[in-house]
This record gives structure tokens, sequence and C-alpha cells, in this order.
């Protein structure tokens, strides 16, 4: 037999932001316990509306499956004694059971065989096990601030006000977060106040909808928003910009949503349009509208909560405050703008980059005297690279900005019009990328001002010995690392990051960390295991190429890519193990610093004159193509190598008495190995 | 009528006055010093600490010097009014109580846009956290809904709950306004009297002094005086003088920030400083209450 179930939390107003994960944990929490108990159900549905949160199981069984309980005995070795007859703890044991030894059955574990006592229980009935579950479910919820309320000693995300437990037509007796069970829920606060009676579990989402205005269901929810949106677009033939985290929070504000499109005062349209956009979603929750050209309208779309009786009330009301908050950045914009970027820079000689490592004024200074020093590497414009430097943090003293903090950047692209392109570019681009898969900066100026901010930060942070371990990352140095080796990489740069770090330290002083560049270095090479990891290459290969440490990410690339190909090739295994074989054999021996000359007199054998022959050739066959870092077609070259290195390990023994034969054959084995060395250690290819 | 809500500013408050004691709220006065908001005033600071219970609704002038504008932008002021609200423990109709007061203003939720948007609070100085909404009407914030979980570094038990209200915002949409100034702040023999005539003059000359003429060397010595006038009544086991001189303090640290004179790197120092005096006010606060058998909480609850 089965029936429905349903849960629902009546709560204040819970946060917009946590509301879809908390009603997913709550349900991943209910149906993995109804598994551990082995209880089978039907479809599951969440609900998470501001005032609601809760879930419905359909079908569930009435009653768990029967239960096998076990209870572990003793080992099965000091059960019995020497004549087979029980021992004392063999017997306590079995009476504690209440039963006889011949009962107890033999169980295999870890720690050998022990007796075991089996023994079969019937199910319990559903609902008596619910209430337990939902405490446990609700205790394991991810509440990102708990608090308490009055004066109840109760935590959870916002005061309770009511709970619905329904089995069925039937209420599961029971008190959860203060709350006793029932079967009554309420609607919308202001359009359906009065109490709802639930009378099945599979009545509530439509009755809350019919009844009570308010959709339920979050996804539902959020899809109607969505429409509503586009539909008031079309009628003012605009599209609607819809940012989608901004779109699952604005569900999680409304039960009732009823989407006004709201005009303003057009004269705002002069500020740039990325501060009307920040006011208009961050601060008042509404949706831009541009033209299909992409560029902005002088309307909005606002998600109210009511059906008001006065719609236009409320469009005014929201134009009122759109109005007074884009005066606001107009204001600001208008104050900034009669400055010149420049006069900003000064000031950020008041503001602290971090203890120890200066103001960010200093800072400045230093991404610009490193940017330089990339732009010359890159052939690029130096002045420019270097100007770009010293401005590029200075709209952070911009008022617009002191109120946008996420203008940051943009606001510097305005106010450095008046400057050649690629500075001004310059200003917003070199906080690129600002996440993963986001774009890269566009110029070789900025490319270089963000790859020296970068290097500035980390080799800083290194300096003063405040690393990131384990989760902690509080400087997002991970993420500026892979950021420079994205640019690099992308934008085929060739610069070497060692002397980055060297050029980077120089201009600090008296850092604590000594080992600043190399701890610096490492760290950058180790995101490129990450990076590849994603990229889908074998870590063999990764390790490969890693072991040279190659100190030009481009370089690494192309090794990367070479190694990628090489491992593909019918003779890379045999190549690689040849390698390992070679590589052990040198360190045993002692011999990694052997003289790489070979005597040809001292050969004896066929094989290995033909190997070192082999070896000579191909040594002139690749020599160019390192020199053009065509690593790809260079292992390929070298796979022909494969059947006369086996034919020497089968016809050749290298470990002869003979000390100068021995040797030489050593020598052979280490030419062929750095022959592979120059690209990457492929013996570390599985 | 010069009390009806939506006709004059004088006539709002009194409606609010009037709704909360109502409710059974103690109307108290506003505090004589400048403070930011009325989150400062003892009868919300202290009276949050402790378990004794407490009900008071008051006016709080509250000075924001950062804020002034020279009386030229119209709904920027350095001045302004908050009502603030405050119930401990915080009863479980908390927010209805809210709304009606709303209604009493003449606001009606079936036709305006009311939402609850998360807003959780917290101020460095008073080392004061808590969680709750911003009240949205029709977009415009015009309250802000606090349940106090920790105050002075002390667990709030029970909770306060706290209400906020903007009055020039709400006055604004009831007389149906653009500007603070344009206001009708009352009627009188000799016309009606506007929020401006009442403080236009005053929002541009103390915009002059807090941005301008506010003498800093005497505002850093103040600062260090009240620092340590603070400590000293500490000691001598005073925490309602010695709170006096964190408010002064951070008045004075507020227009220190307004003249620019303290620079981003310092700001967090002055902070800490401040709030270190409000944590040890806090628990001086409610160890002299203890001391007296915290004689407001009923013999049934103590």
């Amino acid at each position: 037999m089965t029936e429905d179930f349903l849960i629902e939390i009546g709560c204040e107003e819970l946060p917009p932001k946590a509301l879809e994960t908390l009603a997913t944990a709550l349900v991943t929490s209910l149906t993995n316990q109804l598994q551990q108990a082995g209880i089978q159900h039907g479809a599951v549905r969440s609900f998470a509306s501001p005032r609601h949160i809760g879930a419905m199981v359909s079908a569930l069984e009435a009653k768990q499956s029967d239960q096998i309980i076990e209870r572990k005995g003793p080992p099965l070795a000091s059960a019995f004694d020497a004549e087979g007859k029980p021992t004392q703890a063999c017997l306590g044991f079995a009476r504690s059971c209440n039963i006889d030894v011949d009962q107890l059955e033999q169980l295999e574990t870890e720690k050998g065989t022990r007796l075991v006592f089996k023994q079969q229980q019937a199910g319990l009935p559903t609902p008596s096990l619910l209430p337990d579950m939902m405490i446990k479910a609700l205790n394991q919820l991810p509440i990102p601030k708990p608090m308490r309320w009055g004066n109840l000693t109760t935590e959870f995300v916002r005061p309770v006000h009511w709970l619905v437990m329904l089995w069925g037509n039937d209420i599961i007796p029971c008190e959860i977060l203060g709350q006793q069970a029932s079967n009554i829920t309420y609607g919308h606060r202001f359009l359906a106040p009065e109490p709802l009676v639930i009378a099945h579990p599979s009545h509530y989402e439509n009755l809350l909808r019919e009844q009570g205005s308010v959709i339920a269901n979050f996804t539902q929810r959020k899809e109607i928003i969505k429409q509503q949106i586009e539909a008031q677009a079309t009628k003012l033939n605009a599209v609607a910009t819809i940012d989608p985290s901004l779109l699952n929070e604005v569900t999680g504000i409304v039960e009732w949503p009823v989407a006004l499109s709201v005009p303003f005062d057009e004269n705002f349209l002069d500020v740039p349009a990325e501060a009307l956009i920040t006011s208009m979603q961050y601060h008042q929750k509404c949706f831009p509208m541009t033209n299909h050209e992409g560029q902005l309208l002088p309307h909005f779309v606002t998600i109210s909560n009511i059906e008001s009786n006065n719609p236009t009330q409320v469009i005014k009301g929201n134009e009122r405050v759109m109005d007074a908050r884009l005066a606001d950045a107009k204001f600001f914009f208008e104050t900034d703008s009669k400055q010149t970027l420049a006069s900003y820079q000064e000031r950020l000689k008041h503001v602290l980059f971090k203890e120890k490592l200066g103001t960010l004024y200093d800072k400045s200074q230093r991404i610009a005297t490193l940017a330089a020093y990339i732009a010359t590497q890159l052939q690029a414009d130096v002045s420019q690279a270097e100007q770009a430097g010293h401005l590029c943090k200075a709209d952070l003293m911009s008022d617009m900005v002191g109120e946008f903090p996420e203008l940051q950047g943009v606001m510097g692209y305005y106010y450095a019009k008046d400057l050649p392109r690629d500075v001004a570019l310059t200003m917003k681009e070199h906080y690129l990328p600002k996440f993963s898969g986001d774009d890269l900066p566009s110029t070789p100026t900025s490319c270089a001002v963000a790859i020296a901010d970068r290097i500035d930060t980390i080799v800083g942070i290194f300096g003063i010995n405040q690393p990131p371990s384990g989760e902690k990352d509080p400087f997002a140095l991970r993420r500026a690392a892979l950021g420079i080796l994205r640019i690099i990489i992308e934008k085929q740069l060739d610069l070497d990051l060692l002397e980055l770090l060297h050029e980077g330290y120089s201009h600090y002083h008296e850092l604590a960390n000594e080992n600043t560049v190399q701890d610096c270095f490492a760290f950058i090479l180790e995101r490129f295991r990450s990076w590849y990891q994603e990229q889908g290459i074998p870590s063999d290969v990764f390790a490969a190429v890693m072991a040279l440490r190659p100190t030009r990410p481009l370089d690494f690339q192309h090794r990367i890519n070479a190694v990628n190909e090489f491992r593909q090739l019918p003779e890379a295994q045999a190549l690689a193990a040849a390698n390992k074989r070679v590589s052990k054999l040198l360190i045993k021996e002692g011999k990694e610093d052997i003289s790489r000359d070979i005597q040809a007199s001292l050969f004896e054998n066929e094989d290995e004159k033909q190997l070192s022959k082999l070896i000579l050739d191909k040594r002139e066959q690749v020599a160019p193509l390192y020199q053009k870092a065509d690593y790809t077609l260079a292992l390929t070259t070298l796979a022909s190598l494969r059947t006369p290195v086996d034919r020497f390990f089968d016809n050749v023994m290298v470990m002869v008495d003979n000390p100068e034969i021995r040797n030489n054959r050593l020598a052979l084995l280490a030419n062929l190995r750095d022959l592979f060395l120059y690209v990457a250690d492929i013996s570390e290819l599985q | 009528m010069s009390n009806d809500p939506s006709q004059t500013f004088q006539g709002m408050i009194q409606t609010l006055e009037q709704y909360w004691s109502q409710q059974g709220c103690m109307i108290m006065q506003p505090l004589d010093l400048e403070v930011g908001a009325g989150t400062f005033h003892p009868a919300t600071f202290l009276r949050s600490i402790g378990p004794e219970p407490w009900h008071s609704a008051f006016v709080q002038p509250s000075r924001r010097p950062t804020d002034g504008r020279y009386g030229e932008n119209p709904n920027r002021t350095q001045h302004y009014y908050q009502y603030q609200v405050v119930l401990k423990p915080s009863p479980t109709n908390i927010q209805d109580l809210y709304l009606d007061s709303l209604r009493a203003l003449g606001i009606d939720p079936l036709t305006d846009d009311i939402r609850f948007v998360e807003d959780n609070w917290e101020s460095p100085t008073l080392g004061a956290w808590g969680l709750g909404w911003e009240i949205w009407q029709n977009g415009m914030e015009i309250t802000q809904f606090t349940y106090f979980q920790q105050v002075g570094g002390l667990p709030c038990k029970p909770v306060t709950g706290e209400l906020t209200y903007g009055l020039e915002r709400i006055a604004l949409y009831l007389q149906g306004k653009d500007n603070f100034f344009d206001l009708v702040w009352a009627h009188t023999p000799e016309g009606t009297m506007t929020y401006g005539d009442v403080f236009q003059q005053n929002e541009r000359e103390m915009s002059a002094y807090n941005f301008e003429h506010a003498d800093v060397p005497f505002l850093f010595q103040t600062f260090d005086h009240c620092e340590q006038q603070c400590k000293k009544l500490l000691e001598l086991n005073l925490p309602l003088p010695a709170y006096e001189h964190v408010l002064k303090a951070s008045h004075m640290f507020n227009l220190l920030d307004a003249r620019h004179a303290i620079s981003v790197t310092e700001r967090q120092g002055y902070l800490l400083r401040v709030r270190s005096l409000a944590k040890q006010v806090a628990q001086r606060y409610y160890e002299s209450r203890e001391a007296l058998g915290f004689p407001m909480l009923k013999t049934d609850n103590r």
C-alpha cells in the first residue's frame, strides 16, 4: 500500500539566494533517508517560495520493508576451544541474544570470521518514521546563517510560523521547530491571508495556486517570471536582459509574480550604460531592456509580488525610485568627469594594498614598470603599457566606483577616453579574465598590464609568506595564476615566467620569503595541472612535461601537445618503457652525469652500432626541429627508434664486467634519453 | 486635519507614535547626542543586552556627515529622521504589527507592492549583527527590519526585533512629493511650513562645516579624549556615561571621515577602537544589570 506525503514549513521571508539550495537539500536528505530505511517511493517534488518550503513524495510505501538486524559477536577463533566446544565468550553472546549457540551464523569481516546474530525485524509504518527523518533533514540544511527569534532557543533560517505534515488525508502528529503539525497552510501574505486546509498532499500545489495566490514550485515560478519579462519586452519591441542569477534571486523574493514595465527619464542615458544596468540589476533587482541593436532603452521590468488594484501607482513608485537612483549615478559621473584619471592616482597613496606591500599607489608603480618590461618582450608599445599600468587602479578613487564597486575598471575606461585607445581599454581589460571561461584582454597593452598586475600580487603575497593553503585563498591567487597562464598561452605570448617573477620580485624591497620566486614559479606551474586535467589531457602527459619544468608557458603548451600526440603512436609505449628502463639504470649506477662521448671502437655488437648511428642521425634531424620548437614532428621522428631500441635491449648486455664497455653502453643510452628529454621526460608515460 | 499622515510630516510621526503606543510601547524621546541611527540610542543598543524585556518607540534625529549634499540633492541629507521601534522579545506577530502600522499610515499592501527583501545588518562599530529585511514599497526601501542576534559582542537572549522607518522617504510617498525639502511639515497660522523651511539652510551650513571647516586636530584630539574617558568610566563601573563617550567618539570619527582626514588604511583601525569600547560597555552594562538582579524581569521569567 502506498500513500502521498507532504511536508511544508511556513516561514517569514526566506533568503532568496539560498532558497533553491535549501529546498534541494531538504529533498536530497529526505530521499536518502527513505532509501536507507528501505522505503520505496514515487516522484518527489520540492517547493520553495519566500514563505513556503517543503516537499511532496508521491506513492510512498506505507510500511518499511522488513529489516535484518545484525549483531556481531566474538571472532570465530576465540568462540570455540580446541575441542570445538563453545567458550564463555561465545555462550555469553548467545545468551545476550536470547538464542542457542547453534543459531549463530558466521560473518566474514576484515578482521577475520566472526559470529553473528541475524534477526529479521518487521518494518515500521512509514508515518512513524517521517518526523525523525524530517528533523534530521532540517538539521542537515546548509543554512548560511541560522537565527533565533523571540525568546525561543530554536534556530532556523527565518522564524517559523506553521508546519504541515500530511500522510494522505491524515496529519502526522509531531512537533518540529516549535510547531505542531497540522493540515493548514497560508497563502500570499496580502492576497490570501486566511488559513487553507489541505485535504490531501496531491491537492497542495493547486490549492496554493488557485486559492492561495502562491506558485510554490521554484522552477515553475521562475519560468513564469521569465515569460512575463519577455512579454513586457515584446510589447515595447525591446529585448530584456535577463541575468540568470538575478532571475533566481527575484524568483526567491516573490510568490505571485506580476511583471510591470516602468519608464525612466531618458536623460539618464548619458550616463555609462554599465552604471545604469548595475543600478537596475543590483540595487533595484530589475531587468534592463535594450533595442534590437543592444542599446539601452529608458525602460525596465520589475517583478512585483502583487496583483495590485492600482498598478499605475506601483509603476509610478518604481519610476520615482529609479530616477532618484540614476540621478545619484549621473551626479557621481559628472563630478568624476570634471577630474582627470591621473588626478585620482595621487589619492591611491592613502590606500593600503596590503600590509608590508605598500599602498595601491606603490602597486600601480610596480605594475607600470613590470608592464613596460613585458611590453618590451612583446615588442609592444612600451610607453602605453607603462601609462596604462600607472593609471589602472586610479578609478578606485572615483565617486562612481565608491558607489558602485562592481564598476571598477569600467569607469576607468570611460574616464580614460581622451587617452590612447589601448590605454583606455586596459583600464577595464586588465581585470580579465575574471572567472573561468571569461574573455581575455584584447590588446598587447592590456595583456601586459593584466599579467603584470597578477605577477605583482602573487609575488607580494608569497613574499610575505601568506600563500594559499587548502581551501583558503583569500587573495584569489589561484585564479590569478590561471589568468596569467591563459593569457600567455591563448594569446601566444612568448614570455618566460621565471624571468617575469624575478623582475616582479626586484620591484619589492625586503620581502620576508627568500624563496619567493621559486615558490611562485612552482605554484603557477602547479595550476597547469588542474587546467590540463579539465582539458582532458592525461595526467602522465602532464607529468612528462612538468618533469622538465619549462619556464615559458607557451613552450610548456607546445610540449604538452607534442607528447599528447606522441602518446597515441603505436611506438609510444615501448619507447616510454625503454626510457624508464634507461632512467632507472642510470640512476641506479649513479651515472646520470656520465660523459656522453661514445667510442665506436668499443662496440661489440651490431645492434649497438646500429642504435648509435641512428641516434646520431636523429640528433641531426631533430636539432632544427627543436630550434623551431616543433616538438610534435621531433617526437614523431624519434618514434622510429622503437625497433632498434628494442633490439638493443634484446641483444646487448649493458652491465658487463668490462668497465669501459659498460660505460660506453651507458653513455649510448644516456644519449638516447637526452634526445627525448629535449621535449619531455617520456619515461613518465604509462 | 493636522494629524492626517498623508498631509503633514508631523501628522505622520503622530500616527506612528499613536499606533505603537497602542501596541504597548513606551514612547521615548530622541537621544540628545549626535548619532548616525536610532540603533545607537541607549533604548536600542543597551536595552537589547541581557534578559530584560523592552518595548519602546521613538523618533531619532540621525546625522551622517558624509551624506551631506549642501541641501541640493532631493533625497540625501546629512541630518534626517528615523522612527525606531524596539520589541524585546520580538513578538511572533511582529511582521503583522509592522504591516498594520503601514496601514495606519495609509499604505495599502493590496495596492502597493510591499516586499521583504533580505538584508542582513551588521554594525562594525557596535559589534552587532542581525538578520532581516529591507521593506520595499514599490521598489523603495522604507524600513529596515532586523532580528538582533548579537550586540556589543554578546548574544541576544531574548532576541530584540528592531524596526527602523525612514520617515522622509515614507512622507515623500504619502504626500506625493519628489523632494525632501518640499515635504509639508505643518500648517501654521502663517501658512504651510515645509521640510525645506526648517532644514535647507541647516543642510547647507552643516555640509560646509562637515566637509570644509570641522577642525581636524580638535576632532582627533576629542576622539582620543573620548576613548580615554570611556575607559576610565568603565573602570569606575559607570557604563552609561562610558557609552555616551562611545557615541561621541563615533561621531568624531564620522566627521573626520567627512573631512577625508582618515586614510582608507587607517579607517579600519579607528573602527576597531570604537568597537572595542562598545564591546566593553556592553559587557559592563550587562554586569551592572545582573548586579541589580535584572529588575525589569518578572519573577516568573527570572
